[in-house]
């Protein structure tokens, strides 16, 4: 279960405060799929950050399980991410100088996981591109390339996934069909989906979609 | 983590983000290894020349008979020995042929270091020995065959014994230097002196115990010996060079010291811009790898770890290439060395191995070891700003490594100051000049045509990051002319040192009457001379009425000295006045003008009265003016010149040097035939070897010139790279809007080339001073403006600095702008 009480995000800006996200309480259960959504510059992006422990907050807290992200070092929120939490993002961030095999690996080499080849090529072939396993980021089509970063995001079989704007980048054949795997993916490993973005249709293939606006809960 | 520096490694070459570093390190490391080996291994062989010069590694010298019991402590030592004794002698031949010749009979072992040579006639073909001459003959001076009339295979007597001449003795290694005073040599055995009778106690004679071998066991005899050393006897030092190689290695040693230095500075700048650029590169690679999970821990394990493992597959790959250099370069000398070159020890590659982990430590680390602080945010926020960015520590971190690697490598304080000042000067400057004339360039840039609108508005958009461009590129710049201009001085100084018709002979004792007569048989034959000096023998007895002490001739300080004085009313050629001024032609006033470091010995200066003895009379002269001259000039020198007309009343000889090749060599047996009482001192296979040495000194100068050059061209890429990125990603922009090929390539030309002509002309001024500093202080050369230096400097960082940079960024307008942006 993931729970946020009051959770505040400012920045400095030109001398003043600015207040991205102003007080977010929300909870989400183990398995549930989740779709935030909202305008460009409504906090989208910065609560996802916040949840998946890739950012401090400036106030209240992010709990995920038993573990409060907020009590943990850099280096414990990186250990907790490593066990617990996948991405899958925008702009793909997969790593140039690697294969799209390698890319899949990285992960559960992080983990010390032993059969980290096996399991990477079982997932590269639950996304169809087994032909691709040599195959470096940049000779690979965008879909092709998201594809790649499903395989990674599911390889170390995480209880939680976070998706930010995963088909931002694709045209919608192409992102339909991304979208597709990834919640085939999702219903077979029981994992948490938390999702952001802007596309209502996407977001209506969640569970409950949470719409944010200026900083603050707008709908549930 | 299981993910390992190694397949990261692995991962980064493939990917070409190593290529720069690598090369920087590997280059580093064999450059300073390979002059450090070589250096190191031409001192030894220097040593070991100037161990020949004593023919052997230690010796003691005295006026009586040393114990026996010494040699056989050296032989239980496990050392060799020989034992020498000189004295002048009359020689006889015939019924009334005879002459006063420098005898000087060896054991069997002599030398111990070094080379006998001999003739089978005089002046022949000359060859080695092993040893001197058998018990019951001898070998004699080249023209004492002419003066005793006597041919190889006749009998000359020496005192009471018989000898049969065998050979023309042609040089010994440990010749005294001194040849003013030398008769022709005759070499006899040791065994056959008592047989002679000459040597009675009180005779003038010289003793010597040589000694050779282990240096340990050679420093317990040393220590030995010592305490035991009588009253005229003296143990001799090995720190007598041979003047002509050993000035024109040192000058070497100095300019690949230079170069060395040169190189571990542009290799450590090198791996900072490549450093920089990899981290920069590598920001994002960190982040998501934080996002999976990794720790800051971990990620600077990975890069300590890759780090490391750089060093040290570099190294290795390094010092392989250096020990290569190294045995290029004397592969190059192999013939023209006296001695086989000792080796160089494991130093040259622990210095190696030291810069290499060095330049890691103070110039790769610094931005990798931020890479661990990169935040995992960046996944989401590619506008999150890096941490890359170095820090005033850094550069004073870099500062220091570099001066410390500078000083520990070439061990000359000078040489470190001048070339940090030529870079401070750059820096300085550089960041001033190049943020006010990038500044400035917009001003121009407004009104301009669109390409140079684009080309000086990027020039000031990217101030600070140019500026600090432009000084790199400077430096590289800078160091590389400071190296070319001060080989080009160098060889050029070496080249009119020893022009090839260097005077190669000496011809001593001609008397007054002979001079005309000598001169035209010179010119008859066609041998170029240097003028005749009147050459007169005296004693410097006094100094401002105050008698000196009469001690050994060979004590160092004030004491009375023998000296060979000439006359001239013009400063004689090649010498130059360091003190007081040169007399008015035609005086008559008692007038003295002394050598520079005979004044010194004498503790004179300007304005001191000296008395000298000359045959029996006694002349009292004002020093008026102190000379400094070059011992290696193969030229007549004089300690003391004289007004002519002040020493007009005293008897002198004549002297001169003149040049002879090898096929001329026959004109000898005849010049001595018809003047027999002229000495001939022959110095050409000397300076025939200073010649060969320097020009292979030369040829390795050029290799370790081309050798920096790659290392400065692989500065001037990293530094071009180091901005390529942000560049393309404009370009692309502007080409995606429709910008046409010649206005992009047009603008990055004319970008890169006002940068370049900033650094040009920055680099010259800085590079001018360096090399200032360097001849005059460092290398003891004249200094010499360089205008050529000017336009070449510039056009240089301009054509060069506008190409790299074209060149790098051509990608941008042969590829997709998409492809170009996606690869960013």
């Amino acid at each position: 279960m993931i729970k946020a009480e009051n959770l505040q995000k400012r920045v400095p800006m030109a001398g003043r405060e600015l207040e991205i996200l102003k007080g977010i309480n929300l909870e989400i259960k183990s398995g549930e799929t989740v779709a935030v959504v909202g305008a460009s510059g409504s906090g989208k992006s910065t609560l996802l950050g916040l949840l998946a422990g890739l950012d401090d907050a400036s106030g209240g807290r992010v709990v995920i399980g038993d573990t409060e992200l907020g009590l943990l070092d850099e280096d414990g929120r990186a250990a907790f991410r490593a066990e617990h939490i996948g991405f899958v993002f925008q702009s793909f961030q997969l790593l140039p100088a690697l294969t799209a095999l390698e890319n899949v690996m990285l992960p559960l080499e992080l983990k010390g996981q032993q059969d980290a080849r096996q399991q990477a090529e079982h997932f590269m072939d639950r996304v169809e591109l087994t032909p691709r396993l040599d195959h470096y980021p940049r000779q690979m089509s965008g879909g092709e390339q998201q594809r790649v970063a499903i395989a990674r995001a599911f390889a170390s079989r995480p209880e939680i996934l976070f998706a930010d704007e995963p088909t931002g980048n694709l045209d919608t054949r192409t992102g339909n069909h991304i979208i597709d795997l990834l919640f085939e993916l999702n219903q077979e490993h029981g994992t948490t989906l938390v999702l952001v973005t802007h596309d209502l249709k996407l977001a209506e293939r969640c569970q409950r979609r949470v719409q944010l606006e200026n900083g603050a809960v707008w709908v549930e | 983590m299981s993910m390992t520096a190694t397949r990261m490694l692995a991962r980064d070459w493939r990917g070409g983000e190593l290529g720069i570093l690598v090369a920087a390190l590997v280059l580093a490391v064999a450059v300073v290894t390979g002059i450090s080996a070589f250096t190191t291994r031409l001192q030894s062989a220097l040593e070991q020349e100037s161990h020949r010069f004593l023919a052997a590694d230690a010796v003691v010298r005295g006026s009586s008979d040393m114990p026996v019991a010494w040699l056989e402590e050296a032989e239980s030592l496990g050392l060799d020995s020989a034992r020498t004794l000189s004295f002048p002698s009359m020689v006889f031949a015939g019924e009334n042929q005879m002459f006063l010749a420098s005898i000087k009979a060896v054991t069997d072992q002599y030398p111990l270091r070094g080379e006998l040579s001999y003739s089978e006639q005089p002046f022949g073909q000359v060859q080695p020995a092993s040893r001197g001459p058998g018990a019951g003959t001898v070998w004699l001076d080249s023209r004492l065959f002419a003066l005793l009339d006597v041919a190889v295979g006749d009998s000359v007597g020496i005192g009471e014994a018989e000898f049969q001449v065998v050979a023309a003795a042609r040089s010994e290694p440990d010749q005294s230097a001194g040849f003013y005073s030398m008769g022709p040599r005759v070499l006899m055995h040791y065994s056959d002196i008592p047989a002679t009778g000459v040597v009675q106690p009180g005779s003038r004679v010289e003793y010597r115990q040589l000694y050779a071998g282990d240096n340990r066991q050679l420093e317990t005899l040393v220590e030995w010996l010592k305490p035991q050393l009588g009253t005229g006897q003296r143990l001799l030092d090995v720190n007598q060079g041979q003047p002509g190689i050993g000035s024109a290695l040192q000058r070497a040693e100095s300019f690949l010291l230079l170069a060395g230095s040169l190189a571990v500075v542009l290799a450590g700048v090198a791996i900072a811009l490549a450093a920089r650029r990899f981290s920069e590169r590598h920001t994002d690679y960190v982040a998501i790898m934080k996002s999976l999970g990794a720790s800051s821990a971990a990620v600077n394990r990975l890069y300590g770890n890759s780090l490391v493992l750089l060093g040290v597959g570099a190294t290795a790959l390094g010092c392989a290439a250096g020990w290569v250099m190294q045995a290029g370069f004397f592969a190059l000398f192999a013939d023209q060395l006296p001695v086989v070159p000792g080796p160089s020890g494991i130093r040259p590659y622990a210095i190696g191995f030291a810069t290499a982990f060095t330049c890691l430590l103070c110039f790769a680390w610094p931005p990798l070891r931020r890479l661990g602080q990169a935040s995992p945010l960046r996944v989401l926020r590619r506008d999150m700003p890096q941490e890359t960015r170095r820090t005033l520590g850094d550069y004073l971190l870099g500062l220091a490594a570099v001066s410390g690697l500078m000083l520990w490598y070439s061990g000359d304080w000078r040489l470190t100051l001048a070339v940090l000042l030529g870079l401070a000067v750059t820096i300085v400057l550089g960041l001033g000049l190049a943020l006010t004339l990038l500044r400035g360039g917009r001003l121009i840039g407004m009104s301009a045509g669109s390409i140079w609108r684009l080309a000086l508005a990027g020039l000031q958009r990217r101030g600070t990051a140019n500026a600090l461009q432009v000084v790199i590129f400077a430096m590289a710049i800078m160091l590389l002319l400071v190296l070319v201009l001060v080989r080009t001085s160098l060889i050029k100084e070496w080249q009119t040192q020893l022009p090839p018709d260097t005077p190669n002979h000496f011809m001593l004792n001609i008397a007054p009457e002979q001079v005309q007569e000598v001169d035209q048989l010179l010119r008859v034959n066609g041998v170029p001379s240097e003028a005749l000096y009147p050459m007169i023998r005296g004693r410097v007895m006094s100094v401002n009425g105050e008698d000196l002490p009469q001690t050994d001739d060979r004590e160092e300080g004030r004491r009375q000295r023998g000296a060979n004085f000439t006359w001239s009313d013009t400063l004689p050629a090649g010498n130059e006045l360091v003190a007081g001024q040169w007399w008015e032609t035609g005086t008559t006033a008692p007038e003295v003008s002394l050598e520079q470091e005979f004044a010194a010995r004498l503790e004179l200066g300007v304005g001191d009265q000296v008395g000298l003895l000359i045959g029996a009379e006694l002349l009292v002269a004002t020093v008026t003016s102190i000379r400094k001259l070059d011992w290696q000039s193969f030229q007549p020198n004089f300690f003391m010149v004289f007004p002519p007309r002040v020493l007009a009343a005293y008897p002198a000889t004549f002297m001169t040097s003149f040049h002879l090749d090898a096929d001329e060599k026959p004109f000898l047996n005849q010049f001595i035939r018809r003047f027999p009482t002229i000495t001939v001192i022959e110095m050409d296979v000397v300076v025939a070897q200073v010649r060969a040495i320097v020009e292979q000194v030369s040829a390795a100068i050029e290799l370790v010139l081309a050798v920096i050059l790659a290392a400065g061209s692989l500065v001037l890429v990293a530094g071009v790279q180091a901005s390529v990125d942000t560049r393309m990603q404009e370009s692309s922009i502007l080409r995606a809007l429709g910008a046409r090929r010649s206005l992009i390539l047009g603008g990055l030309a004319i970008e890169f080339a006002a940068m370049g002509l900033f650094a040009g002309l920055l680099a010259t001024i800085a590079a001018e001073l360096s090399v200032y500093v360097l001849q005059v202080w460092v290398m003891d050369m004249n200094y010499v403006a360089t205008p050529w230096l000017w336009p070449i400097g510039i056009a240089l960082g301009v054509f060069l600095i506008a190409g790299l940079g074209v060149y790098s960024c051509r990608k941008v307008v042969s590829s997709p702008p998409l492809a170009v942006l996606r690869e960013l």
